[in-house]
């Protein structure tokens, strides 16, 4: 492999309009992410991690500086091509799980294998496997109002998984759940880490989250201000 | 193929609401359909009703006859070439003769114009052989209902008549009405007596004359016609062609306030649904789906419960429609008082080009209100749509 890195980023500079002035949302992020790392952006509100996060994930572009998300340079890249990088190589999980109400969890989670245009029978598998692993095959018909917090973020995580994708990006994924869930959910994410190999990036400022995380960049106005490798985290060993 | 799958999963999915949106566009369908459906009835039975009662297959004009110059009918008269005269023989055609007249009922005066007509005559639908009962040596006058209101007259009424004869020679007479047609043809009602064709030609001096002959259905040109004017139903339905012509802009208001409702009514769940779904329009697009893509989703759905609407005015409206096009529809008020050719049930015609002008050009204007607010997310950014912000 030429290029080991998922994410590249090089002296990111992002700042918004705000009336006639522009406020920096973050500024010198100097990072790289490799294959299987289990990384944590931390820090409080306002930091500039969802931003960060955001920009990972195509969904906004920097200002100013390089981002390469597994080989495709992003500032550079049509919005087309942004949402090719999503749709075959990335998944989603979010705070409010943005599960749609009308689907049953089976659609829910078939929805990228249809973006991806798989075949329906290998759809139907992949699905049945993903729901296996995140525990919620007995609630594979029901629709996001009849689940609880928890299993709408199984859900959510198992429409993550679906289609196998390198990077994972999670934007306080547990903030809505309560202790039991958030380790159930981070579990099954260290689960998935270990057993596929697939990258995780998560913004969070939940202490729950932290203890399995093995890589913590820590922000603070838009900064990163350390850097933490942690060998053995407390929990999801 | 993929966009429509989705696109039927989320109408589907959204069960009650897509079944109340498309209600509400059904009933602007059904009522596009159904008004349309009744101008072309009300038009379609002028000319059925102009056809039966006046126009028959044609007729034979003589060369000075013109029907709108009441002054023409003096010198409009003669007796018919022979080949005309074989069609009337043959009882293929009949002669009509006319002429002006006063008629003097209940003391008042009024101008009318007579029509003696063959009363054995089978050609064009009126009651003409009421004119064969006796009369008391009297001229028996068929009338219309709608004269005999303006008038006063009723069967048995007696009252003078003053006419000009050929020789430019005042003479009256009495006639006495022996019967008052119902009809829906104002021009054969209004201003008009008929009389048999013989006492009118004995009256005007105009033995075997006539002013026009008009014929039945299916008989073809003659060729002998002599200098007698050829009119075909085309040139005799012309001022019908043009009343519905005129009122061609009433129509079109009509259809286009009904598409307006209809199309508010899409354009507006249209934005609601963009204003509702933000949150699953930004998971849609970090789930790699392009803003086109997502345009074109929000757009199919909206053509899709444009289609279902037609679906359902088919299959609820079509009974409906059937049976109002079988017993038609009680109209209220006579029109023909207002000098218009309407029937007292109106019966409405839903013809397949109706229907298929109807779901094209409505399929349009749909598809065209379901892409205009759809357009708003191609400016949606992710970012703002995935926390609900509507840019």
């Amino acid at each position: 492999m030429l290029n080991k890195n998922v994410v590249e980023i090089k002296n990111l500079l992002k700042q918004f309009p705000v009336g006639g002035d522009y406020f920096t949302a973050l500024s010198d992020v100097n990072l790289e992410l490799e294959k299987a790392e289990f990384m944590g952006l931390v820090g409080p509100s306002g930091s500039g991690k969802t931003t960060l996060l955001n920009i990972i994930g195509g969904l906004d572009s920097p200002t100013e500086g390089n981002v390469s998300v597994l080989g495709i340079k992003l500032g550079s890249s049509s919005h087309n091509k942004r949402a090719y990088l999503r749709k075959t190589k990335m998944g989603f999980i979010f705070q409010s799980y943005n599960l749609l109400p009308v689907y049953s969890v089976f659609e829910n989670v078939e929805l990228p294998l249809i973006l991806n245009k798989i075949d329906s029978q290998e759809r139907k598998r992949l699905v049945n496997q993903a729901v296996e692993w995140v525990g919620l095959a007995d609630k594979i018909d029901s629709r996001p109002a009849q689940l609880s917090g928890g299993e709408c973020q199984r859900t959510a995580i198992a429409r993550a998984i679906v289609n196998e994708p390198a990077l994972i990006l999670a934007d306080e994924p547990t903030a809505n759940l309560d202790a039991e869930n958030s380790h159930q959910i981070m579990k099954i994410m260290v689960r998935l880490n270990k057993e596929l190999e697939t990258s995780f990036i998560f913004a969070t400022h939940d202490e729950k989250i932290m203890a399995y995380l093995r890589r913590i960049i820590h922000l603070e106005d838009g900064r990163i201000v350390q850097d933490e490798k942690i060998e053995n985290p407390r929990m999801g060993k | 193929m993929m966009l429509f799958n989705l696109a039927m999963k989320n109408l589907i999915g959204a069960g009650m609401r897509t079944w109340l949106n498309v209600f509400v566009t059904a009933i602007s369908f059904f009522m596009i359909i159904f008004i349309s459906g009744m101008y072309d009835g009300m038009r379609s039975h002028a000319k059925q009703v102009t056809i039966d009662t006046e126009v028959a297959g044609g007729a034979y004009w003589h060369p000075e006859y013109d029907p709108l110059d009441p002054f023409s009918y003096e010198d409009a008269h003669g007796i018919p070439p022979k080949e005309i005269n074989d069609l009337i023989n043959n009882k293929n055609a009949f002669s009509i003769l006319v002429s002006q007249a006063s008629i003097y009922p209940n003391g008042r005066m009024m101008p009318v114009v007579i029509k003696g007509i063959e009363p054995e005559q089978s050609i064009i639908n009126l009651p003409t052989q009421s004119l064969l009962k006796e009369a008391d040596g009297l001229i028996p006058v068929l009338i219309g209902s709608g004269m005999a209101n303006y008038t006063k007259l009723k069967v048995g009424d007696a009252f003078a008549i003053r006419w000009l004869d050929a020789n430019r020679t005042y003479d009256a007479d009495e006639g006495v009405i022996v019967y008052i047609m119902e009809t829906e043809n104002f021009k054969v009602d209004m201003g008009t007596i008929w009389i048999p064709l013989e006492r009118a030609q004995a009256m005007l001096d105009m033995k075997n004359e006539a002013t026009y002959v008009t014929f039945s259905k299916n008989i073809s040109k003659v060729q002998g016609k002599g200098n007698w004017i050829y009119r075909d139903v085309d040139y005799l339905m012309r001022d019908m062609e043009a009343m519905i012509e005129a009122d061609e802009p009433n129509a079109r208001i009509m259809y286009a306030i009904l598409l307006s409702l209809a199309g508010m009514g899409i354009f507006n769940s249209q934005i609601l649904s963009i204003f509702r779904r933000r949150k699953e329009i930004g998971t849609l697009m970090a789930m790699g789906m392009t803003r086109s893509r997502v345009v074109g989703l929000f757009t199919l759905e909206g053509g899709m419960n444009a289609f279902f609407s037609l679906i359902m005015v088919l299959v609820l409206g079509g009974p409906v429609f059937i049976y109002f096009a079988l017993y038609g529809i009680p109209l209220p008020i006579d029109y023909n008082e207002m000098g218009l050719i309407m029937a007292k049930k109106l019966i409405p015609v839903y013809t397949t080009g109706l229907f298929i002008s109807t779901t094209l050009f409505i399929s349009f204007v749909v598809l065209v209100l379901s892409y205009m607010p759809s357009r708003r997310i191609a400016k949606m950014k992710p970012t703002d749509a995935l926390r609900g912000k509507v840019t």
